[in-house]
């Protein structure tokens, strides 16, 4: 499969990225893989794009001594307060290479927005500085905003030897929505030589549609558990003591399956009422925490729920603690949501298949786990188990802590990253 | 009996000296030969004296797409086909030598057979003084035989690392293409264990030669307006010669400027042996009325982003002084012949 994409990128290019349609089945193969495709001595330039529902929006990344060769001023030999020294012409140059427009050559509206500079490091082409550009566009009335023709010419107007790689960051509707910094390659923007002109990019996405974009945010869903171990273990230090009765401040008798069950269902109930309202709250920008504490807190939950698991600290009083500790939870997840910039319906759709898709996971988990804890408890092991395992949680759940404060690994995360 | 006896010990005597097998091999007598028949010769020769691994590295089928694989880059990822020159013995470097000397030119120096060593030197030097010699070094080099060696069929002779490509395409013992044909040079000039090397200064030279003998108004009609960071038509670039030629007509020039252009030419053409090089240089010189020379930049060959260009019905060549990227403040030279007819054999 991935030949098959490297052919049909590769057809791309000879043929000068007329067209390009990406299909569902080039959705795993993500990340810099095309970069190196595309690989050439000189910094290229790279577009990436992220498509809403009524305007796309994207991030320029522009090699500053290429654009010197472009437009001079010296931007790459002197880059101190570049941006606010030169921000307006270099802005008014940019508006003047950029132009959207639909297939029946109506002009889109375009603007700059921010920009930066930083420093870039890269196998291939060395050190070099970038200038990072934030820029939007929109259709007029009408217009389809999937398929335009994008004419673009930054730079490559003039360096005849320049590329400007394009590529998605972001298309709900085709369930192109990742957490990482993963970004799909479309094409690339060059000189067409033996015409000597640089021919408009025409854009033709896919159309996707909700089904697609909630499937995807199902299995995001479901990614976001597989991948944080964190949420895995503080299932596990919900269901270890699941099946105790509290007796002077103690765990000691099992309470029957029927209860434990019971029991289960309402932790894990409440649980997921918690993190899905503060998702829903989140994704909709009503709270907005920054990420750092809510991870601390996670931390703490951990901590707090892996001690009760050794000796009960709030007997009876579980499903109204796991609600609340769903309320800390749902906050990390909102944080995917929250900067995906989606239609009310988009919205409201990726917080039902994100939440579908976390709730699949932690069913499975429970399913796998639970089971073996179970006959676990008929063996006279099961005290120290239990006890064993609360221990190495909270060791756990304090080493995160130390990290997520500390902004660095310490040896026990390192150890189970 | 005891006669056959003999005869089985004869036999297997080599067996039991393996070395002395293979240096019979190597003594393969090739001199008799001439033209396509000895580099046939030799190309046997020396795969006789590879390991079988290594031939089977060597020796593929001629397919276009592997013909393609040569690049500007080192080998960050894998990119060229065939046997990686750092597993050779030096018993086996000297047939590879006795090879490319029947295809190259052999008058030393930095043109002919002496640009390969003079690029494998560049490699060797830079990754010792960047501390990349894992990738940059002289056994980053590949060379295979794509289609059988022979006087009767199809098939390519491609060698290559990464500021060298070599393409020599023969059809029915006629040798049928020479390019692409790539240089490069980083650092441009450079002392390695006592020898001084310049592997691009001589075409530098030529080229700074064609610019200065033109009149201002012969410049003006000369330059291209537009900026290049590199060449054009590196590899992956293949066909995508322009439609229409830029610059300056090279037959309204006088004898001597003109003679400047051949001279350049001379300097990629004439790296190869002598009878290649002058079926070559003659259809370059009969083409030479209809042949443009075209430049951008300041016009000196020595900043960056300096470039120039000779495009004729059949020759192109570029020349372009893009920045060094691991010694700031210095240009890089890329560098390539391609012909528009007989690229690749014309495959």
């Amino acid at each position: 499969m991935a030949t098959q994409f490297l052919q049909i990128l590769n057809q791309r290019t000879m043929n000068f990225n007329k067209i390009f349609k990406i299909f569902s089945f080039l959705l795993p193969l993500w990340g810099l893989g095309g970069f190196y495709l595309f690989a050439h001595p000189m910094p290229n330039s790279i577009v990436l794009l992220n498509i809403h529902q009524d305007k796309i929006e994207g991030k320029i990344q522009l090699p500053l001594g290429e654009l010197q060769s472009a437009i001079g001023l010296g931007v790459n030999d002197n880059t101190t307060n570049l941006v606010n020294r030169l921000g307006g012409t270099i802005k008014a140059y940019l508006l003047q290479h950029i132009h959207p427009i639909s297939f029946d050559h109506k002009p889109w509206s375009v603007n700059i927005g921010d920009m930066n500079v930083v420093e870039t490091a890269n196998k291939v082409t060395g050190d070099y500085k970038e200038l990072i550009v934030a820029f939007s566009m929109q259709p007029p009335q009408y217009a389809d905003l999937r398929n335009f023709y994008f004419k673009y010419d930054v730079i490559v107007h003039q360096v005849v030897t320049h590329k400007i790689l394009l590529s998605i960051k972001q298309d709900w509707q085709q369930g192109i929505v990742r957490e990482d910094s993963a970004t799909q390659n479309v094409g690339v923007i060059e000189l067409d030589i033996p015409t000597g002109k640089i021919k408009p990019f025409q854009i033709s996405l896919q159309a996707g549609g909700n089904w697609q974009g909630f499937k995807n945010m199902v299995s995001l869903g479901i990614g976001h558990i597989r991948g944080g171990t964190d949420h895995i273990l503080f299932i596990l230090t919900l269901l270890l003591p699941a099946m105790l009765l509290v007796e002077g401040k103690k765990w000691t008798k099992f309470i029957g399956t029927k209860n434990t069950l019971l029991n289960i269902l309402k932790i894990i109930t409440a649980f997921t009422i918690g993190h899905s309202l503060t998702l829903l709250l989140g994704s909709v920008q009503w709270i907005n925490l920054p990420r750092k504490p809510i991870e601390v807190l996670i931390a703490i939950t951990i901590l707090v729920s892996a001690f009760h698991a050794f000796r009960p600290i709030y007997p009876k009083k579980e499903t109204l603690i796991a609600g609340a500790f769903g309320l800390i939870h749902g906050l990390a997840f909102a944080e995917t949501l929250t900067n995906l910039q989606l239609s009310t319906k988009q919205m409201a759709l990726s917080i039902l298949g994100f939440n579908v898709g976390i709730e699949l996971m932690q069913l499975l988990i429970i399913l796998l786990v639970f089971p073996i804890l179970m006959q676990l408890h008929k063996t006279r092991y099961y005290p120290q188990i239990r006890q064993i395992g609360a221990i190495m949680m909270m060791l756990l759940a304090l080493a995160w802590m130390i990290e997520r404060i500390q902004d660095k690994p310490n040896f026990i995360t390192e150890l189970i990253a | 009996m005891k006669t056959l006896i003999y005869v089985f010990g004869l036999v297997i005597l080599p067996f039991f000296f393996p070395n002395i097998q293979q240096k019979q091999t190597i003594a393969t007598d090739c001199s008799k030969e001439t033209g396509i028949a000895k580099v046939v010769c030799l190309a046997e020769a020396f795969k006789a004296t590879l390991q079988e691994e290594q031939r089977a590295s060597l020796q593929l089928g001629y397919s276009k797409n592997d013909a393609i694989k040569w690049s500007n880059l080192p080998e960050f990822r894998p990119t060229r086909v065939g046997l990686k020159m750092a597993t050779l013995t030096a018993d086996q470097r000297i047939a590879f030598k006795a090879l490319m000397s029947a295809v190259l030119s052999t008058d030393s120096g930095d043109e002919g057979y002496g640009e390969i060593e003079s690029a494998w030197a560049a490699d060797d030097f830079f990754g010792e003084k960047t501390g990349k010699s894992d990738m940059f070094n002289s056994g980053m080099y590949f060379i295979a035989f794509l289609g059988k060696p022979s006087i009767t069929g199809l098939w390519e002779l491609q060698f290559g690392g990464h500021h060298f490509a070599f393409a020599d395409t023969f059809d029915k013992g006629k040798i049928i293409g020479t390019t692409p044909s790539f240089r490069g040079a980083e650092p441009s000039i450079f002392e390695y264990k006592g020898k001084k090397y310049q592997p691009l200064e001589q075409e530098k030279l030529a080229f700074t030669n064609v610019l200065n003998e033109l009149t201002e108004q012969e410049k003006k009609t000369a330059k291209i307006s537009f900026t290049f960071r590199d060449i054009l038509l590196g590899p992956n670039q293949d066909g995508k010669f322009p439609n229409e030629h830029q610059g300056i007509k090279v037959g309204g020039l006088t004898k001597k400027q003109q003679n400047l252009v051949i001279k350049a030419i001379e300097l990629y053409v004439k790296d190869l042996d002598n009878e290649t090089a002058k079926i070559f240089m003659k259809k370059y010189t009969d083409d030479l009325g209809n042949t443009f020379v075209a430049y951008s930049g300041s016009g000196n060959m020595n900043q960056v982003s300096d470039y120039i260009r000779i495009d004729g019905p059949n020759v192109w060549i570029e020349y372009s002084a893009q920045p060094s990227r691991d010694f700031p403040g210095k240009t890089h030279p890329h560098s390539v012949w391609r012909d528009r007819k007989s690229d690749y054999g014309g495959n």
